[in-house]
């Protein structure tokens, strides 16, 4: 009746209850089930089986996770403030281009191709940044129309072809290599960075001070955090990290094409969105997003090796991605 | 969320309703030992109450007591696990919230919960169904035209047009009240209906209310606020631990003993009492602490000017709108003063918040759930989000320290009697007493010279506003300066040394020591304000 009666009913009893009920388990790890489940139905399916449950399967999908896992990564920084990015996909796009063509056209060394094109990615975010951060514009239509402008730049730069002409055999290595345990050295590189941003996130002042922000950004400022700063410096962080993604794409194939990052935007909110019903449900976490980049993968690994065309693989990819969220809905539903 | 009860007091005797001989008219709606048992909380237990055609009925009782979840049951928002309710001597069994305001059950909640960006008349017949032309398009004249008869009824002057979201807080509840009386109603509950109204709107409301229990309306008025129960009610029920411990007649009550009755103790000071027991007094001969010098904000606030000591509690009175909170977030940098000046002992300092943090301000602000807590978060994080630099891993790393923000959260929630399960429970379970202890909690830890408590006793029981007053004097004595909001007058009356009161954006006076009391603070909130336009 006054709102300080509010408190959900369930929610004292269930903080004290130590162990985990059923309905508490299916909303933290209803959607990691349905994740190894997926394995043990691809790995024992008469048709996929024989070719997915192998080591070379496992590696080759470490190795193409990776330019998604850094995009989501980057992109789960954002989200933890409640902000969200969708130029990433076109900056990507311009990262990688960028760095090829410096090489390709202008005998730019790979080293400082690849500073310049994450260069080129931090500035995008910084330019959304201070539109969003400090301006105060609305991030949806913002980083709509920088996507736009983003198109337009690497149009410029790469006259809208593909070149692969002139990339240094160095620049390749990053995703053609595999260095240790034979994993190629992109999901290496994934990894370290998926290490990095759950420290940021979980284990700075900086990432509480971002989950803060997300939660509450007026009891954050009222606490003294600089939240223009700190949402300035995660577009930074979404910028590079799209950048980045778009050099690993770029090392990959040896080549750089026109909208090459377009297909990588939706999949990194699905990633990310997948990983906030994970392990911390309503929380979008770094554990989460890996799992989340993993899902993705394996589907479309696996869907790909049971011979199904590509229309049954997009309505089967999109349903199962419905049926996991709506899984973990079950779980966490409370009264 | 449940006040533990701790040692029970000994019942205080309270004649039975039932017994004094007051029911001459039978209730028309009733719960029948109704009962509720949430995991780990027993929310009513066994509960019978009844509503009377034409009465005006008060529920009161602390925050946990129960009145929610009984009034839920009534809104077919919570099911009994036992018990059952009749209307007109029949058991019904309600689907939910719309199958209740089809028998004519209508509640009016505390927040406003209409939709601001339709128009009054579209929030008046809300869910009622539209008017239609042709049968498919809504017909916008008849709309306004069944809404405008609605207003008409509770006198109203609002025009059906107008955007909900373009009136004043008063015209928004009362567009709340249309809608619950827009389908014919036979129980109106109101839940703090007066929160944020000034006492003109307040006037306005009862009249509306004396109107409609004239007119054969059952009114269920629930409020903390005590004067209103005796100024509105004819009958009172007091829940306490999930229990009615009484059902009596308002004219057989004095404060005194409703108090006692809602508190469960003997005692129940009036203000001027508590005053005087704890030996308040005019502000200490002491240093000066803050000064505010010219302080403006075009518009809300109108060169503001005064000075706090070390060891002054300084309340702030004023209606609604006279640019209280707008002042002291001024103070606290929470928004930027347009001009003027503000020092802590001599020192000027900036106009943004981390200014008037790194200068020992800080700010309580005025709505815990929207600007004081991260609801989501833990007790822990919460407590610890203003120091965490403080609760380093190994003292120097950038990385918080779980353990060490333990200790701290652990600290706090026996310092100030924080009722919760421990450390790791979500802010946003709370019940409201205990939030605004955690975001008290954030701020003891962080520390500072002057702290700014804006309404911080706003919808919280008795027992927790006594261990906010208690704590707001710890603090004096430590010498620090607090500065208190309020627009319950009393509880300046019982604690504070010296009160300005604020009209308009300017002072327009202040009490000190023994001059303050209830109605000198009155007088200068309305003193001119009759021969002064109305405000827009």
């Amino acid at each position: 009746m006054t709102d300080s009666t509010q408190t959900a009913p369930a929610g004292p009893a269930a903080a004290r209850r130590p162990h985990l009920s059923i309905a508490d388990f299916f909303g933290k790890y209803g959607v990691f089930v349905v994740f190894l489940g997926l394995i043990v139905f691809f790995s024992v399916h008469p048709t996929s089986g024989e070719a997915f449950r192998t080591w070379e399967n496992a590696k080759t999908i470490f190795g193409l996770s990776a330019p998604l896992a850094v995009m989501a990564l980057s992109l789960t920084i954002v989200l933890v403030m409640r902000d969200f990015d969708l130029s990433i996909g076109a900056t990507m796009g311009l990262g990688g281009a960028f760095a090829i063509t410096l090489m390709s056209k202008h005998g730019v060394g790979w080293g400082l191709a690849i500073a310049l094109g994450l260069l080129i990615g931090a500035a995008v975010g910084a330019f959304n940044g201070t539109l969003i951060s400090y301006l105060r514009a609305p991030s949806f239509v913002i980083t709509l129309a920088v996507t736009t402008v983003v198109y337009g730049v690497e149009f410029a730069i790469t006259g809208q072809k593909t070149i692969f002409e002139g990339v240094a055999p160095a620049y390749t290595w990053l995703g053609q290599n595999r260095p240790l345990l034979d994993i190629a050295a992109q999901a290496w590189v994934a990894l370290a960075l998926a290490i990095l941003v759950w420290l940021l996130l979980d284990h700075t002042e900086v990432g509480r001070y971002m989950y803060a922000l997300g939660g509450n950004p007026e009891a954050a400022r009222l606490a003294g955090i600089r939240t223009r700063e700190l949402k300035f410096l995660g577009f930074v962080i979404v910028g590079l990290g799209a950048a980045f993604a778009g050099i690993i794409l770029t090392s990959q194939a040896g080549a750089s094409s026109p909208t090459q990052g377009v297909a990588y935007l939706l999949p990194a909110y699905a990633a990310a969105f997948l990983g906030s019903t994970m392990f911390r449900p309503g929380e979008f976490n770094v554990p989460g997003t890996v799992v989340g980049v993993l899902f993705l993968q394996v589907i479309q690994t696996g869907l790909n090796m049971l011979g199904l065309n590509t229309s049954v693989v997009n309505i089967v990819q999109g349903s199962i991605l419905i049926g996991a969220v709506l899984a973990s809905l079950v779980g966490s539903r409370r009264r | 969320m449940s006040d533990p009860t701790g040692e029970k007091a000994p019942e205080p005797a309270i004649p039975d309703g039932t017994s004094v001989g007051v029911a001459e008219t039978p209730y028309f709606l009733e719960g029948i030992q109704l009962h509720k048992q949430y995991p780990g909380v027993l929310a009513v237990d066994h509960v019978d109450i009844g509503m009377r055609p034409g009465e005006v009925l008060g529920l009161v009782g602390k925050n946990g007591a129960g009145k929610s979840t009984t009034i839920k049951m009534f809104a077919g928002a919570v099911a009994p696990d036992a018990g059952e309710i009749r209307l007109d001597g029949k058991t019904i069994h309600l689907h939910g919230p719309h199958h209740a305001h089809s028998l004519g059950l209508s509640f009016v909640h505390q927040e406003l919960s209409d939709v601001p960006n339709l128009s009054v008349a579209e929030n008046v017949m809300l869910g009622l169904g539209y008017p239609r032309r042709l049968g498919a398009f809504v017909s916008w004249r008849r709309l306004r035209q069944q809404a405008a008869e609605v207003l008409a009824r509770i006198d109203a002057p609002i025009r059906p047009d107008a955007l909900v979201g373009s009136l004043s807080v008063v015209q928004q509840r009362l567009v709340m009240i249309a809608h619950a009386l827009a389908r014919e109603s036979r129980l109106l509950v109101l839940d703090e209906p007066t929160a944020s109204l000034t006492n003109d709107e307040i006037e306005h409301l009862f009249a509306v209310v004396r109107s409609l229990a004239t007119n054969g309306v059952s009114v269920v008025y629930v409020s903390h606020r005590l004067d209103e129960i005796f100024e509105i009610t004819q009958r009172v029920v007091v829940m306490r631990d999930a229990r009615v411990v009484a059902n009596v007649p308002t004219a057989e009550l004095d404060r005194r003993s409703l108090i006692a009755q809602i508190t469960g103790t003997t005692s129940g000071q009036t203000a001027a009492e508590r005053r005087a027991a704890n030996g308040v007094g005019p502000p200490p001969e002491t240093d000066v602490l803050l000064e505010v010098e010219n302080v403006t904000l075009p518009g809300l606030v109108d060169s503001v000017s005064f000075q706090l000591r070390e060891g002054e509690l300084l309340g702030i009175a004023g209606l609604v709108g006279a640019g209280r909170t707008e002042l002291v977030r001024l103070i606290t940098g929470a928004d930027r003063r347009a001009s003027g000046r503000i020092a802590i002992r001599g020192r000027d300092i900036g106009s943004t918040t981390s200014s008037a943090l790194d200068a020992g301000i800080v700010l309580v602000p005025e709505e815990r759930r929207t600007q004081g807590l991260v609801l989501e978060f833990s007790i822990r994080k919460n407590v610890t989000l203003a120091t965490l630099p403080q609760h380093r891993l190994a003292g120097v790393l950038p990385s918080p320290s779980v353990t060490q923000e333990r200790k701290t959260a652990h600290a706090m929630i026996e310092r100030l009697a924080i009722r919760a399960s421990g450390s790791e429970q979500p802010a946003g379970w709370l019940s409201g007493g205990n939030q605004q202890k955690v975001v008290l909690a954030k701020w003891l830890r962080r520390g500072g010279d002057v702290f700014v408590l804006d309404e911080p006793t706003l919808g919280i029981d008795v027992e927790a506003k006594e261990e906010i007053y208690d704590l707001m004097e710890a603090l004096t004595a430590d010498d620090k300066g607090v500065i208190f909001i309020s627009s319950e007058f009393p509880e300046l009356v019982g604690i504070c040394n010296r009160v300005i009161v604020l009209r308009e954006g300017r002072i327009v006076g202040q009490l000190v020591g023994d001059e303050i009391t209830e109605s000198g603070i009155l007088d200068l909130c309305y003193s001119h304000a009759a021969d002064e336009a109305a405000p827009g």
